[in-house]
């Protein structure tokens, strides 16, 4: 991983580390001028050594949550790289035409150009070698064994000018040389070999027109053959330039850099500066391909990182909360020492000393701990990640790199004892005399004037910020706003008298009714506001605290409850009462538990009901595909002139057999919108044919005025020449949650996609090989569940009129007549076609694919959330090991009174239930109140998602967080059973 | 339960404390009687053994050697099981420290023995408000007991070993924590509740006056009851 919140990674480490360094000398510094205060702090660590882990597992969350998603990152970004350098080797720059041909295939120049580039290069000492390449593409066919493959990358080099590249070597370890080969002979590589299923000797046809050529199959490589995919052939740079027409012509340029294939990549800057001058004007550029390969894959890398941590953060917030838990237990276990300390003369600043020392070791140790365990987390998502890319060329393997690992030790030592310095300047706030005697502090003070000013300060901002996300329809803003009223109306009352219980009851049920007030109600009154994934993190917050709230304030009602419905049941209600009454009466400890509880299930939940909704439209393959069943590329060196005519019946296939045959054409342009501030981009724009546009059943989000229907704007296509549509996720939307999607590098502007009228949009297109101008009108959005029409799209006549020539089909969509087998006919098709290099797919096959790719990754998301029920799991761990000390004495009285030992466990594991159970159903709650909304705003934009119940999802987290909360306090509970109730009673 | 014999009988009481490195012999041989409706106090310096003879003989705590014999049946010889719910149905208990639980009610105090006993939740509170009511804390049952004085929560917890109608309450040190005009009430209300209900108090006390209210008086020194004497006034 190269980069992390966008900052390169060994600056974030450099940072940290200072940071981190920073504060460990300050408490060194400390720890030596008052070693009696360390010592005191120290000795408390192997005192409860239970307790000590639990703190240590709770404080350990946030640095595994860095951990692992750097691992993970890490793997992403290595495996990329991996990945890039085996098809690029020793190349690292390529000069080529900046345009392609309208056809697709690169566009030729005169092979002068390369002593051109030779002679300006070669006293450089960045560079190792230049060499002329031939590049193309086309379908492979094998007559012996009948087996094909449709796009094999086709290699024309000039053996004595590689001599700086990599070798081609076969799998004894030969070189093979590309000059010693002969007319018609060629190398395969092992990959295309397989496929093919030849041998040396064998013969292969080439399609590189409509004519096939054939090679005889000299040897076969196992490397070597740069820039390239792994099924590749290599011939000699003459004969390619024979088969092709294009006599002493190439259509790139190999540049070497010196050093090994990632070295090399560093002087790539230099050597493209060097080429600039030569370049000017020539319509040639010097792409540094390996450096931009490298670059996407650090990129793609720290995207993956940043989305964990992203999804991590509700995790990291329940791990604050937890922090701060166990040191308001620790200060509880220890007030009374702590009051005589201070009564002996200990000043404020030396009980902070004191748990700051406790808790910079804790931290050391669970910053060591989780990063460690972290990278091991890691792996095991690297695993769930290599299925989800099991089907691509992308194969991961996981590495972890040192200096991530660091930074997730440092980061998490930092992040944990900046809680924790804030939790020891809160505990030490404590009055000497009570503390000695151990008597419960009074409740805050309603009337002190500095929170009253707090108090009017936070309604004041409250109200601004309310106004000013109204003015600039920024959700965000204007939710926090009213969120702040919400809360401190009711905290204003009670400084007038209102009770606690109300108070908190309306703030609570306020904030929870207000972010679950019907979208569909909300809709009419209030303006689309800008809003994307932050909503999310805020919803969860403040929603969370608002049931926390009401549930705590109210829960002895639930308790009347429960007891009622037990009345009948022997001993449960005495069990009941004090399991229940512990957590209610202590509010702080409880809502802390609760609200950790709460945040991580919702966060899960909400994710599980969007996944789950999502899942209905996936199934709905025929909106998805807009009618059609198959989908078809051929290969730009042998297209096919007329489809239909070419369907009579061979290889089992027919044109009778499919209702419509939608065509399409591509070009290059360069696009830019008219009115609007952008650089031009260049863009291929599609063109479809009559027989799609009355065929395509897709919907749009928005048409320009004039047009009725979405059949309308389609057949406007063909009859009004100079019209466009264009993809949803190529226009601004007001709601945006997509997490590292990447759009399309041609985004219109000046409008929302939630306006539903889309104005009048104007696109100039640029024909970049003639220099010519022509508007496009675009007159429909078409919607986000259109999976097979992204991009820009025109009529096939307007797309001729644009690049002033009539352009070959490369795609078509197939819709086949009702009972035919789109797999069986997708496979017939790409038979039939084998020579034109027909790549067809069954849209439901493909569609049913990409969703179980996603669908892996969303699990896994949602793996990685569930990890801070961890942290859930260890505050009620850490409550009731912490309990059965406090409560020693109690439990000697109810012993006493006749409660058994079973009773008395049972007391605990219900106590931990109470919360856990609670914590779980105020997550699920509201989740699902938020998922309706959310649910609901996203059928908007596609249609198809409907709202669905993850019951499995339900019963998994139920299950799992409420187990592993038994589990933890069983052990407790079972000390609690066993304590003497003679000795209980002495122990004061 | 028998009227004939002693509702207590303990005979050659022996309870030996193993701490690891010392053995601590905390009772040496107590042979005592007990009699149905009797008040009784044990008294003797600290480290006596007063304590431990009270948690042996309610079966808080084994014993080493010997036997007790509770309304004619041998508390020693039974179960933890058997003996905690002979305590939920035959015994109640005032602490020194008052030792309510502090996140519940005085009422809710009250009501748990009963609700331990098996007592429906609505007939408990009933029950729990005429103990209360009976130890003149009617108006406070809703406190919680950090917002009662010492003696309002030594009253509870009075109410709250009366209220399953037990047949013996054993009483710790119930002045210890309290003032001598809250002692003298506290005692009061033992005294009329001992006469009304005929219930049998075991008093541990090291509190003269305390002492001087039962009808006898158990004097312990180094494990042993030296000395037994009944008292002018009780």
């Amino acid at each position: 991983m190269a980069k992390l919140f966008g900052i390169p990674i060994n600056q974030f480490m450099t940072a940290t580390l200072v940071l981190l360094a920073f504060g460990v000398a300050i408490m060194l510094v400390l720890a030596l001028r008052d070693r009696v205060t360390f010592k005191l702090a120290v000795r408390n660590i192997p005192r409860r050594r239970t307790q000590t882990a639990l703190v240590v597992m709770g404080l350990m969350l946030a640095t595994l949550l860095f951990s692992a998603s750097f691992a993970t990152g890490d793997t992403l970004t290595h495996s990329m790289r991996v990945h890039a350098v085996d098809q690029l080797g020793q190349v690292d720059v390529v000069v080529r035409a900046d345009v392609r041909e309208t056809s697709g295939r690169p566009t030729y120049f005169d092979q002068s150009y390369v002593d051109k580039i030779s002679a300006l290069l070669s006293g450089d000492p960045a560079v190792g070698g230049v060499a002329p390449a031939i590049l193309e593409q086309a379908p492979v066919v094998a007559p012996a064994s009948r087996l094909s493959e449709p796009r094999v990358d086709i290699l024309g080099l000039n053996g004595t000018a590689m001599t700086s590249f990599d070798k081609l070597v076969d799998n004894t370890g030969a070189v093979l040389q590309v000059d010693a080969l002969g007319a018609g002979k060629a190398y395969l590589s092992q990959e295309a070999a397989k496929k093919l299923g030849v041998k040396p000797g064998d013969t292969v046809s080439i399609f590189l027109g409509s004519r096939p050529r054939n090679f005889q199959v000299v040897a076969i490589y196992v490397k070597g053959a740069n820039p390239a995919d792994e099924v590749s052939m290599v011939v000699p740079i003459a004969q390619l330039q024979m088969l092709t027409g294009q006599r002493d012509k190439v259509n790139s340029v190999l540049i070497s850099n010196k050093g090994d294939a990632l070295e090399g990549a560093r002087e790539t800057d230099a050597v493209v500066a060097s080429l600039k001058p030569a370049l000017v004007g020539t319509g040639m550029i010097a792409d540094p391909v390996k450096k931009n390969a490298l670059q996407r894959a650090d990129d793609n890398g720290a995207v993956f990182s940043d989305i964990f941590l992203l999804f991590g953060q509700f995790s990291i917030i329940a791990g604050i909360l937890l922090i701060f838990l166990i040191y308001v237990m620790l200060a509880a276990e220890r007030k009374r020492e702590l009051g005589i300390t201070r009564a002996i003369g200990a000043q404020r600043s030396h009980i902070i000393r004191m748990f700051a020392f406790e808790g910079a070791v804790y931290a050391l140790m669970a910053a060591a701990v989780g990063s460690l365990f972290g990278v091991l987390v890691g792996s095991q998502m690297v695993r769930v990640l290599a299925g989800a890319f099991g089907q691509s060329d992308l194969k991961l393997a996981y590495v972890f790199n040192w200096k991530s690992v660091v930074t997730a030790f440092a980061m998490g030592m930092v992040f944990t004892f900046v809680v924790v310095l804030i939790s020891s300047w809160r505990v030490s706030r404590l009055n000497i005399v009570r503390a000695v005697r151990d008597v419960p502090e009074p409740r805050a003070e309603r009337t002190s004037r500095s929170r009253l000013v707090i108090l009017v300060l936070a309604l004041v901002v409250g109200l601004l910020l309310t106004v000013l996300g109204l003015r600039s329809d920024e959700a965000f803003t204007f939710y926090l706003g009213t969120s702040m009223i919400i809360v401190g109306l009711p905290l204003l009352l009670r400084r007038f008298g209102l009770p606690d219980r109300a108070t908190f009851t309306i703030a609570g049920l306020g904030l929870v009714a207000w972010w679950l007030l019907p979208a569909e109600a909300l809709q009419s009154i209030m303006p689309k506001m800008r809003q994307g994934i932050e909503m999310f993190f805020l919803s969860g917050i403040v929603m969370v605290l608002g049931g926390v709230w009401a549930i705590t304030y109210n829960s002895d009602l639930l308790l009347k409850l429960l007891v009622g419905l037990t009345g009948r049941f022997s001993n449960l209600p005495a069990i009941l009462k004090t399991a229940v009454s512990y957590p209610l009466q202590n509010r702080f400890r409880t809502g802390i538990t609760l609200a950790m509880f709460s945040l991580v299930v919702f966060t899960l939940m909400v994710m599980a009901f969007i996944v789950h909704s999502f899942s209905s439209l996936f199934d709905n393959t025929e909106l998805l595909a807009g009618g059609f069943d198959i989908r078809a590329y051929t290969s730009y060196s042998n297209p096919i002139a007329d489809i239909r005519a070419a369907l009579t019946d061979v290889g089992g296939i027919k044109a009778d057999d499919f209702e419509a045959i939608g065509s399409m054409t591509v070009a290059g342009l360069q696009l830019k919108q008219d009115g609007v501030d952008a650089e031009p981009v260049n863009y291929f724009i599609q063109g479809v044919d009559r027989e799609y546009s009355d065929s395509v059943t897709y919907e749009f989000a928005m048409t320009a005025s004039g047009y009725n229907s979405a059949r309308d704007v389609w057949q406007a296509l063909q009859r009004e020449p100079g019209t466009a549509i264009v993809a949803a996720n190529m226009v601004p939307a007001k709601s945006n949650y997509m997490v590292g999607v990447q759009l399309p590098s041609f985004q219109l502007g000046g409008f929302y996609i939630e306006d539903k009228k889309l104005p009048e949009v104007h696109v100039t297109a640029r024909d970049l090989r003639t220099g010519r101008e022509q508007q496009l009108r675009v007159i429909g959005v078409v919607e986000h569940s259109a999976f097979y029409a992204r991009g820009i799209m025109t009529s096939q006549g307007t797309l001729d009129s644009l690049v002033s020539q009539s352009l070959p089909s490369q795609a078509y969509m197939f819709r086949l007549k009702s009972g035919r087998d789109a797999e069986a006919a997708a496979k017939a098709l790409k038979a039939r076609f084998l020579e034109n290099g027909m790549q067809a797919d069954s849209l439901a096959a493909e569609i049913r694919k990409n969703t179980a790719t996603q669908l892996m990754i969303e699990n896994l998301l949602q793996g990685f959330m569930a990890l801070g029920l961890v942290v859930g799991i260890a505050g009620l761990g850490v409550i009731a090991a912490r309990s059965v000390v406090e409560r020693r004495q109690q439990i000697g009285i109810l012993r006493a009174l006749g409660f058994q030992k079973s009773m008395v466990q049972a007391s605990f594991l219900i106590e931990s239930s109470f919360v856990a159970l609670l914590g779980i159903a105020i997550g699920i709650l509201l989740a699902m109140g938020l998922a309706h909304n959310v649910i609901w705003a996203m059928s908007n934009d596609l249609g198809g998602v409907t709202y669905q119940t993850p019951w499995s999802n339900i019963g998994i987290v139920v299950v799992v967080a409420y187990g592993a909360s038994l589990l933890t306090t069983f052990l407790p509970a079972r000390r609690a059973a066993n304590v003497y109730p003679a000795e209980a009673l002495r122990y004061e | 339960m028998s009227t004939d014999g002693p509702i207590i009988k303990a005979s050659g009481v022996h309870k030996i404390y193993n701490t690891g490195k010392v053995e601590v012999h905390a009772l040496r041989g107590v042979d005592l009687s007990i009699w149905p409706g009797e008040m009784v106090a044990v008294m003797g310096p600290s480290g006596c053994g007063k304590t431990t003879l009270l948690n042996v003989l309610s079966g808080l705590d084994d014993i080493s050697q010997g036997e007790v014999i509770i309304d004619g049946v041998p508390l020693h010889e039974m179960s933890d099981r058997k003996r905690t719910r002979y305590r939920a149905e035959k015994m109640g208990f005032v602490f020194q420290a008052f030792n309510l639980l502090p996140v519940l009610s005085a009422v809710e105090n009250v009501e748990m023995p009963l609700l331990v006993a098996g007592v429906r939740p609505g007939a408990a509170r009933e029950r729990a408000r005429e103990a209360l009511a009976l130890v003149g804390l009617a108006a406070e049952e809703d406190k919680l007991p950090m917002e009662m004085s010492g003696g309002q929560q030594q009253r509870v917890t009075i109410a709250r070993a009366l209220s399953n109608e037990p047949a013996i309450v054993w009483a710790d040190e119930p002045t210890g924590n309290l003032d001598s005009e809250t002692s003298a009430e506290v005692m009061d209300l033992l005294c009329r509740l001992n006469k009304e209900k005929s219930q049998t108090f075991v008093v541990v006390t090291h509190d003269i006056t305390v002492g001087r209210r039962s009808r006898r008086i158990l004097r312990m020194a180094d494990g042993r009851i030296v000395e037994e004497s009944r008292p002018e006034t009780g």
